[in-house]
């Protein structure tokens, strides 16, 4: 962008420069109507962003190996009342009995090696989630505390693996069941049920290429901590005896010691881990009893941390076999609000009309949608961008993903609760067979999942974006901010007219790159950004205190270091010409390149931010020079600036999109800091962009607004 | 100029700081000891010492301490493919890296050596950019081009390139990282400090230590010798007023015509042959030192021949393959293996070519030609990593006079910044995330190359716009 400029100004002066070169009188063409330029390029991507679902293309199964529904379902009803006699042992357990837990892992161990498999008790401490803001950038393992928790927060997961006949046990599917072992639930025993009947059916088949492993993950602490803890076991082993001492001594003041339990089934039950090979794809099936719905559905979870999504064939393949095998609604999650929306049914009829009308001028144009489908669409791709935007996980399945397994949670709601045990049967049969058929096409898969994107926005469980077309939108929206902050340098760096007089010219003069002092500033508030990123690290450990209690310290706090930068970096001098420009186009650099870091850690962030950040940045001028030229135009502009810098200041955000959906009514401050708590508590980059990105970049907005040119 | 002047004190006021003396100067280089050693303290989780962009296969201290353990259960160091160092940096730094002291970070007593070596680099730095700026100013002077205001009023270059150094983000990371570079470092700067002060057994040296440690600054022995035997720097003096494009030897020449030179400085220019004898005496004495305490060093367990082999022989023929932020590893990962020697004469060639275009043309400036070596080797050698980068960056500081009419700096200033940003987080998404590939990791490499390669073009041309300017200048002047 520099270059340009220089280009330019070269160009005009020495008269034995030679024509700069097409690209560069391109490059000078664009940044000498950069204004024209980034209202289009703006625009064209906010468009381009309520143009995706109609740009979706339909899935597809891309790789050839998996072969969906191309086998007939081995599921007999044999296994179904296997499994559903054990569901009966679990649930006429009494569970008010203190030792329930125990027993009822003892019943499922029981069947479990009566079926000849491998049978392994895995104990875990729950730990808290703790604050790890560098976790992003260090490997999984890196950073976690082993610390000796109590003794009270334990849990037992019951582990099942079938060894595969004709394989050298080098892969594993796995099965991940969430079960609370203390409590009586009739859903969560249905779950056992299929998982039990699709685990008897594999432990007898022949095509079995990889081994299986049936996690039962005890849910009582959370169902991502038990799988996560079970996980992180499985990959990185503990050579030290501390950790699993510290659990054993815990079950031993319980008096359970597992491993001298006396052996119930076939099989002998071991307390030591045991491990299968690395994972190919894991699913997690959960039935949920949901009222009112009318057919039996399926509902496909897939956001991991930090928006990593699995691998799409993962879910083709699921929505495959459940659609045109057993008759599932297959359903992700979609904002229900924005069904009511009324401008984006008018928008849909607008792009309906503008699809018929290009499809009757050419039959080849077929880009037309129905407006219910785009708006189904935009309310679908609104919550994936949500989901992975916030990067939290939305179900157990987030932990794999931490460990490059592509994972998905199943979650199964039948239209009624059944009573009859016939329709209960024929709903656990259609589920296993879903199950055993998703299981049949990963087993014949020869390398792990890559064929398919792993980048994408889903619009319906049939219809993706693909990182290819989701981009351009992006692209476009932040393509301006080089070419403004290429204009704004040149022209704060215009050489002066005052160099033209003779008698300077002939010293040599000693001056240094005007726009250091402005990139001093941009540090400075970027390095305040830091600090208050990591203030709630310590703010956390203050004991008995509420929520809003954190967020008044931590704002007091991040303002009073505000103000202490401010006195000690602030020049003494008057203002001088060029000096806002500077700041102005450094202030964009730095969006730039945090956007452009963010979109590639986490897309959705990245596009949501710069909504918000674009317009800020390209807007932001002194309210000084508008106000000193009273015009229309200025006025508009005045008002803009205030509402977006209102509006892009973060907690000012949350509460009024929280207010929109939920109603102003009860407001509490605290509710900031605990959503904030969870964004660090799942070491989302989002809350590090919040912090180091997009609130240094508020607050530099902020200063060019007030600046006292 | 004093508003001039004024604009200068205020944009540049976290450098002001260090103007007026050593004061400054000696206070932010606490700060920065003391930020290294904060940060050696509390590692975090970053794990510094195994990223790619810090050690690499050369630099690596983990790889030292398994050489230096292979060394004392009576096995060549060079066993396997772990070390491919010199065994004098084991020897030294091997000790360090097993004695443990309880409650402390493993691996503190080479932090601290690696912070050492920093501090001093820094100082070296300072005292070169002293030498430069007298020579500078007084050939200004001798022009009467010096304005007396801006004179006052200038900050030291030397100030600033030392504490650019201390605090460059690259040469934390590689001193807090465990890379071995800041000693490398530090033998490259006491070469150029050597030769610009005209101590010849010191020059050579730094000279002999820093090819024997990474073999690249070998080419330094040009700009070395051309400091040690001519003089730093020549004030051109044109012979007539149309002439604007003469290479600068003409202006030599035409000095001693002219009316401004004093006799003194004419004798400067004459290139000394004794002199370079002087100093490659110098040079054949230190390699013999260094070769015999090597042959003892290795003598147990292998033979010089194996050294040169597997160090030497480890950088010609690139042979670890393993990402770094260099943009050869993925180019041998993918070419056919019979082309493979050719590419690697190609590529290594690459270096010998510009060596000698850039010693004429910038002869009459060998601490620059010597920044300009260094920026070109760090960017085409085979194991880079950011302590190179670190090294031509501060040097570069040293040059901030010349170079203020610089293009591009902002340019070049975000590019540095949202690539060293960039590069782990394409790392991360290939390596944990499996979301990315190694072409992704790629093209941050590539593109850091550019600006490299941005940066030595335009401060090169700016610096020969900075000469013309002088010329200029000195012609208009001679007519008035």
């Amino acid at each position: 962008m520099a270059k340009v400029e220089k280009k330019e100004v070269a160009a005009a002066t020495p008269p034995w420069k030679p024509k700069p070169r097409p690209i560069v009188r391109l490059g000078i063409v664009l940044i000498s109507h950069s204004l024209l330029v980034s209202v289009v390029c703006c625009t064209a991507g906010i468009v381009a962003l309520f143009l995706l679902p109609m740009l979706a293309k339909n899935t597809y199964i891309s790789e050839n190996a998996l072969m969906p529904g191309s086998a007939s379902s081995m599921l007999s009803n044999h296994d179904i009342s296997e499994a559903e006699r054990l569901a009966k042992d679990l649930t006429s357990l009494n569970s008010g009995a203190a030792d329930a837990g125990i027993e009822r892992r003892r019943v499922l161990a029981k069947y479990l090696s009566d079926l000849g498999v491998e049978v392994g008790y895995h104990k875990f401490q729950s730990h808290q989630n703790q604050f790890h803001p560098l976790h992003f950038f260090s490997s999984p393992d890196s950073g976690l505390s082993r610390e000796n928790g109590s003794c009270s927060s334990y849990g037992i997961n019951v582990v099942g693996i079938i060894r595969a006949p004709q394989a050298d046990g080098k892969e594993a599917i796995v099965l991940v069941t969430p079960f609370n072992f203390r409590k009586n639930s009739s859903s969560e025993a249905l779950s056992i049920s299929i998982g039990y009947a699709v685990f008897s059916l594999l432990s007898r088949v022949s095509w079995l290429a990889k081994d299986i492993i049936w996690l039962v993950a005890d849910s009582q602490y959370g169902e991502y901590a038990s799988v996560a803890s079970w996980l992180r076991d499985y990959h990185i082993p503990v050579f030290s005896a501390s950790s699993s001492h510290n659990a054993d001594s815990c079950f031993e003041g319980n008096n359970i010691n597992l491993s001298r339990e006396e052996s119930p089934g076939r099989t002998e039950i071991s307390s030591g881990f045991r491990r299968a090979g690395t994972m190919a794809a894991a699913l997690v099936l959960k039935v949920t009893d949901v009222k009112g719905q009318l057919e039996d559905t399926l509902s496909v979870y897939a956001e991991a941390s930090n928006g990593q999504m699995p691998n799409l064939d993962l879910i083709n393949v699921v929505n495959y076999l459940a659609v045109h095998r057993q008759g599932l609604r297959v359903k992700v999650e979609k904002f229900l609000s924005v069904l009511t929306w009324e401008w984006i049914w008018v928008l849909g009829d607008t792009l309906n009309f503008i699809g018929k009308v290009a499809g009757s001028l050419n039959p080849e144009w077929k880009f037309g949608i129905s407006t219910p489908d785009y708006v189904e669409g935009t309310a679908t791709l609104a919550s994936s961008l949500y989901r992975q935007a916030l990067g939290i996980p939305t179900g157990p399945h987030g932990a794999f993903r931490d460990f490059q397994v592509d994972a998905i949670t199943l979650e199964i709601s039948p239209k009624v609760v059944y009573t009859n045990q016939g329709r209960r049967n024929e709903f656990i049969l259609r589920s296993a067979r879903l199950i055993e058929g998703v299981v049949r096409s990963v087993n014949n898969l020869l390398e792990k999942f890559h064929q398919s994107f792993f980048l994408y926005l889903l619009t319906s469980p049939a219809k993706f974006v693909s990182v290819g077309v989701y981009m351009i939108g992006f692209a476009l929206l932040v393509a301006p901010l080089p070419l403004v902050a290429a204009s704004l340098y040149v022209d704060a760096n215009k050489p002066e007219p005052s160099s033209q007089d003779p008698k300077q010219k002939l010293q040599i003069n000693f001056k240094p790159w005007k726009w250091l002092s402005a990139a001093k500033q941009v540090f400075t508030v970027h390095a305040w950004g830091v600090f208050v990123s990591l203030l709630p690290y310590f703010i956390s450990q203050i004991p008995n205190s509420t929520p809003a209690a954190h967020s008044i310290i931590w704002f007091s706090l991040s303002t009073f270091g505000l103000l202490v930068l401010y006195l000690i970096t602030k020049s003494p001098s008057k203002p001088q010409k060029g000096k806002w420009e500077n700041l102005k186009s450094l202030t964009i650099s730095a969006v730039f390149i945090g956007l452009l870091l963010m979109s590639v850690v986490n897309f959705a962030t990245a596009q949501i931010g710069a909504l918000v950040l674009v317009p800020a940045c390209l807007l932001a001028q002194p309210l000084k020079l508008d106000i000193r030229t009273a015009s229309l135009k200025t006025f508009l502009r005045i008002a803009t600036n205030v509402f977006i810098s209102f509006v892009a200041f973060p907690p000012a955000g949350f509460f009024i999109l929280k207010g929109v959906n939920e109603g102003f009514g009860n407001m509490d401050v605290g509710e900031f800091w605990t959503w904030l708590e969870s964004l660090w508590a799942w070491n989302s980059a989002t809350y590090i962009y919040i912090g180091m990105v997009h609130l240094p970049c508020w607050v530099l907005c902020l200063q060019i607004l007030l600046h006292s040119c | 100029m004093p508003t001039a002047n004024t604009e200068e004190e205020n944009s540049k006021s976290e450098l002001q700081k260090n103007h007026g003396g050593g004061g400054g100067f000696t206070r932010w280089a606490v700060v920065a000891v003391i930020f290294r050693l904060a940060l050696i303290y509390f590692p975090g989780n970053l794990n510094l010492s195994s990223r790619p962009e810090v050690s690499t296969p050369l630099t690596s201290i983990r790889r030292l301490a398994e050489g230096y353990w292979l060394k004392q259960s009576s096995m060549s160091p060079y066993a396997g493919s772990m070390y491919h160092g010199s065994p004098l940096l084991l020897s030294v730094l091997g000790p360090l890296t097993v004695k443990r002291i309880e409650g402390q970070p493993s691996h503190i007593l080479c932090s601290l050596v690696f912070v050492l070596a920093d501090l001093i680099s820094s100082i070296l730095i300072r005292a070169t950019g002293r030498k430069l700026q007298i020579a500078y100013r007084k050939s200004l002077k001798s022009l009467n081009l010096l304005n007396k205001s801006t004179d006052s009023g200038a900050l030291s270059s030397g100030d600033i390139a030392a504490l650019v150094y201390l605090w460059n983000p690259f040469t934390i990371v590689a001193c807090v990282g465990l890379s071995t570079s800041p000693v490398e470092n530090l033998f490259t700067i006491l070469t150029l400090y050597g030769a610009a002060t005209g101590l010849a057994p010191l020059a050579a040296f730094g000279w002999v230590m820093a090819t024997h440690l990474s073999l690249y600054p070998a080419i330094l022995i040009i700009p070395v010798n051309l400091s040690y035997s001519g003089s730093w720097f020549y004030p051109p003096a044109p012979l007539s007023p149309e002439y604007t494009y003469a290479p600068p030897s003409k202006l030599f020449r035409s000095k001693e015509h002219g009316k401004v030179g004093d006799g003194k400085s004419s004798q400067e220019i004459i290139f000394s042959w004794r002199r370079v004898f002087h100093l490659l005496v110098w040079t054949s004495l230190w390699s013999v030192y260094v070769l015999v305490l090597c042959s003892i060093s290795v003598k147990q367990h292998g033979s010089l021949q194996e050294m040169f082999q597997r160090t030497y022989g480890f950088i010609l023929t690139v042979e670890d393959l393993s990402p770094n932020i260099g943009v050869l590893w993925y180019f041998f990962a993918e070419v056919f293996d019979f082309f493979r020697d050719f590419f690697l004469i190609v590529f290594h060639s690459n270096i010998l070519f510009m060596i000698l275009p850039l010693a004429i043309r910038l002869k009459h400036r060998p601490c620059f030609l010597a920044f300009v070596y260094i920026a070109i080797s760090s960017m085409l050698k085979s194991y880079p990593s950011v302590g190179d980068s670190a090294l031509y960056l501060g040097l570069l500081g040293l040059f901030l006079d010349e170079l203020a009419d610089m293009q591009f700096s902002f340019f070049l200033f975000c590019g540095y910044v949202g690539v060293s940003l960039l590069s782990p987080v394409m790392h991360n998404l290939w390596i944990w995330r499996g979301t990315g590939n190694a072409n992704f990791y790629y093209a941050t490499a590539m593109a850091y190359a550019c600006f490299q390669i941005v940066l030595v073009v335009e401060s090169v041309s700016s610096m020969l716009n900075h000469d013309r300017k002088l010329t200029k200048l000195s012609t208009s002047k001679l007519q008035k």
